[in-house]
């Protein structure tokens, strides 16, 4: 059994997170039991409140679940301590976000380099250079996030999520600020993290196409597991995207 | 007519909204009101004494030296206190004025939210300031009254001084509300959304001009009582061209407070990373040097602090060793100095406090995004510290040079030479305390606004 879990890079068991007490209660995860393969590329979609936000969360540590298990790479953190969990965050999770969330008084190169700066080491400088490369931003290495357009920033901030070789990446919404064409650059290039450099991708999405570069999507509905589609294509995605939607409206 | 009652009514709506930052900017209007205003009702009340008998004339003389020397130094720092709390609250509010004028809001629109807000605050500072000035300058008076001047004087402080007071600070007030909104509004408004953050913060030439005017002026003044003064059968002669040199300079310097911290910290950046273990200090140079314009606003008051308290200590110091016992007189100069030490400072002080609460409370996202990313809270407060402790040096040794402008010329015009003959530890002991002030102040924003950004999600 031990073996078997270690296979995951990422898992959760019964992951409960509720806010508020009394009538006023809001149940955003509701048990939620989910297990990512290393070296897979995982859409978490769901309806506005569904819980995508506080899963991911949870799972960094930036919030702490109310029951349930979080466990990364076999190793449970549900009960770790804040400084261990902030050392968990720059070492062994990847987080990109919606805006970006870059310093804006370090350039790009800098940016990338900033876990290992939190950790007290010098950055691999030959690593930092070679990551800005892969994002294509080599020539963008000295400029601060301010001179950098919006796609821009998020690779620069995926390629920050890179650097410690994390064993997930967590990204919630990564192209909700982008244009389409943008959006598509930087869906590749979280593409290209999981089949060349074999990371493992967690994102969560409102777009069929962006679900669509996923090699699962997973649907929350109320802090529910609520279904999966295997190797979805745009059609399907939007499809039940819709069917769900309609289940909300009617309830 | 309807966009500009619309434009007020949005200024009353948002400055519901944002008491906070009003309250500094209401304070320092308030005190600076009460502080000139009460010593301008001294000198209203000098002016109506009828100087027949030579009493009277010597208690004009006191009276009047005391409103208007002792007012116009305390002017000086007030009017630089009131227009940059106003700046720096005007300057928190680029990033919202961009999304305003993103959605449709002119440029002049915004800059009349700005200019109305900070203007209907002034306003009722110095409204309950003119108050309460005629208050303190009856107060004051009794103080003098038969100790410097006679019973007889009796206070005639009224709506002119007090008056001129409050306009005076409203004024400021306005003066730097609309400069702190023509910087908001300048260039397209997706500029402002974005460089609201990264702003660089370059000085404009007025302000090197202004700046370099003062440290001009004072240090002229220096000379002046060096080569002029100092052969004058007046004592206090040379204290009168001499005492406000280092504000002056002080104030100079304080107005260069960005283009200091970016000289200091760039080269020092590598020595700087090695301090504070774990990136603090790393982050604190490159927040420091690229973001200098907003660490400034704490730099500029701790240069005016140290800069007048020095100076105007030692200037006390050096009097009362090289006029000893001449009288009733000596001490009522004396006592002067010390209360402009004690505006200077309180004033000061108040500013100190007053930027790291604000400065530290805007970095809030900015905090958390370091969170996020792996920070420990304990080394987020340790990189403050190092932004704070940069602040402390680089105030101490700008102000410390800014006081010399005080320092030598009296110490030379009063045979001293160079170098005053003793109690030299008084700039050790200002020295002392103002690192203390600038660390204490840092790190109870740095605590405050860390928790706040750490829990803001849970
Ligand atoms: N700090 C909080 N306090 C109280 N309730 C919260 C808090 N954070 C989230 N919630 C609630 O938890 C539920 C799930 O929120 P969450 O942000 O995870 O949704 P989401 O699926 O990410 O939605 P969206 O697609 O709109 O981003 C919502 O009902 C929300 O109101
Ligand atoms: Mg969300």
């Amino acid at each position: 059994m031990a073996a078997l879990t270690t296979t995951f890079a990422l898992e959760t068991q019964d992951l409960t997170r509720t806010f508020g007490e009394g009538a006023g209660t809001v149940q955003a995860l509701a048990g939620v039991d989910l297990a990512f393969p290393r070296g897979s590329f995982t859409a978490v979609m769901g309806p506005s409140g569904s819980g995508k936000s506080t899963f991911l969360s949870c799972v960094a540590g930036i919030d702490r679940p109310s029951a349930g298990r979080v466990l990364l790479a076999g190793t449970d953190v549900t009960s770790w301590d804040e400084d261990r969990l902030a050392r968990l965050r720059r070492r062994r999770i990847g987080f990109v976000f919606q805006d970006f969330q870059l310093m804006p008084y370090l350039t790009a190169e800098q940016n990338v380099g900033l876990p290992w700066r939190l950790s007290g080491r010098r950055p691999d400088r030959a690593r930092v250079r070679g990551l800005l490369d892969r994002v294509g931003l080599a020539d963008r290495a000295h400029h601060l996030p301010a001179r950098l357009s919006g796609g821009q920033r998020q690779r620069v901030a995926i390629a920050r999520a890179l650097v410690a070789e994390p064993d997930v990446i967590l990204a919630d919404e990564p192209t909700g600020a982008l244009d389409s064409a943008t959006a598509r650059g930087v869906l590749a290039l979280l593409r290209a993290c999981v089949d060349e450099l074999g990371q493992t991708v967690v994102m969560v999405t409102h777009d069929p196409v962006a679900a669509a570069y996923a090699d699962t999507v997973v649907f929350l509905v109320d802090g529910r597991v609520a279904g999966r589609i295997e190797a979805p294509t745009v059609d399907a995605v939007a499809a039940r995207q819709a069917h769900l939607d309609e289940q909300a409206v009617s309830r | 007519m309807t966009g500009m009652t619309g434009m007020t009514g949005l200024a009353l709506r948002s400055l519901r909204h944002r008491l906070t930052a009003s309250v500094a900017t209401f304070l320092a209007v308030l005190f600076g009101t009460v502080l000139i205003g009460a010593f301008a009702t001294l000198a209203e009340t000098a002016f109506a004494i009828d100087g027949v008998t030579a009493e009277q004339e010597a208690d004009q003389e006191t009276l009047t030296i005391m409103g208007i020397v002792v007012g116009s130094w305390g002017t000086v720092i007030v009017l630089f206190a009131v227009a940059s709390t106003v700046g720096i609250t005007a300057a928190r509010r680029a990033g919202e004025i961009g999304l305003l004028r993103t959605i449709g809001a002119t440029p002049r629109q915004a800059r009349r939210l700005i200019c109305r807000e900070a203007l209907a605050v002034a306003v009722c500072g110095a409204l309950i300031g003119a108050v309460l000035a005629a208050g303190v300058g009856w107060l004051l008076l009794d103080l003098l009254r038969g100790e410097l001047v006679a019973s007889s004087v009796e206070f005639r402080g009224g709506p002119a001084s007090v008056g001129a007071a409050a306009a005076l600070v409203t004024l400021t007030s306005a003066v730097a509300a609309a400069i702190a909104a023509r910087r908001a509004t300048r260039g397209p408004a997706s500029l402002t959304l974005r460089e609201s953050e990264a702003e660089t913060g370059r000085m404009r030439w007025y302000r090197v001009a202004v700046a370099l005017l003062l440290i001009g002026y004072g240090v002229g003044l220096g000379a002046v009582t060096i080569f002029v003064m100092a052969d004058s059968d007046d004592p206090y002669a040379a204290m009168q061209t001499s005492g406000s040199s280092s504000i002056l300079v002080g104030v100079g310097f304080a107005m260069l407070a960005p283009a200091l911290l970016r000289w200091v910290s760039a080269p020092a950046a590598r020595l700087l990373a090695r301090v504070g273990g774990r990136g603090a200090g790393y982050l604190a140079a490159y927040n420091t040097s690229r973001r200098a314009h907003r660490l400034a606003s704490v730099l500029a008051p701790v240069i005016v602090l140290t800069s007048g308290a020095i100076g105007t200590l030692m200037l006390v110091s050096i009097d009362s060793r090289t006029l000893a016992g001449t009288g009733d007189y000596e001490e009522t100069v004396n006592l002067l100095n010390n209360v402009v030490v004690g505006m200077v400072s309180l004033f000061a002080a108040i500013m100190v406090v007053n930027a790291f609460a604000a400065g530290t409370a805007d970095r809030r996202a900015e905090l958390r995004r370091l969170w996020l990313l792996g920070g420990t809270p304990a080394q987020i407060r340790r990189s403050l510290a190092v932004e704070a402790g940069i602040v402390a040096a680089v105030g101490l040794v700008v102000g410390t040079l800014g006081s010399l402008a005080t320092i030598v010329p009296f110490s030379i015009a009063r045979d001293e030479g160079v170098v005053p003959d003793a109690q030299l530890w008084i700039p050790a002991v200002i020295a002392v305390a103002v690192v203390l002030l600038v660390l204490t102040a840092a790190r109870v924003a740095a605590r405050a606004t860390i928790r706040v950004a750490v829990q803001e999600v849970r």
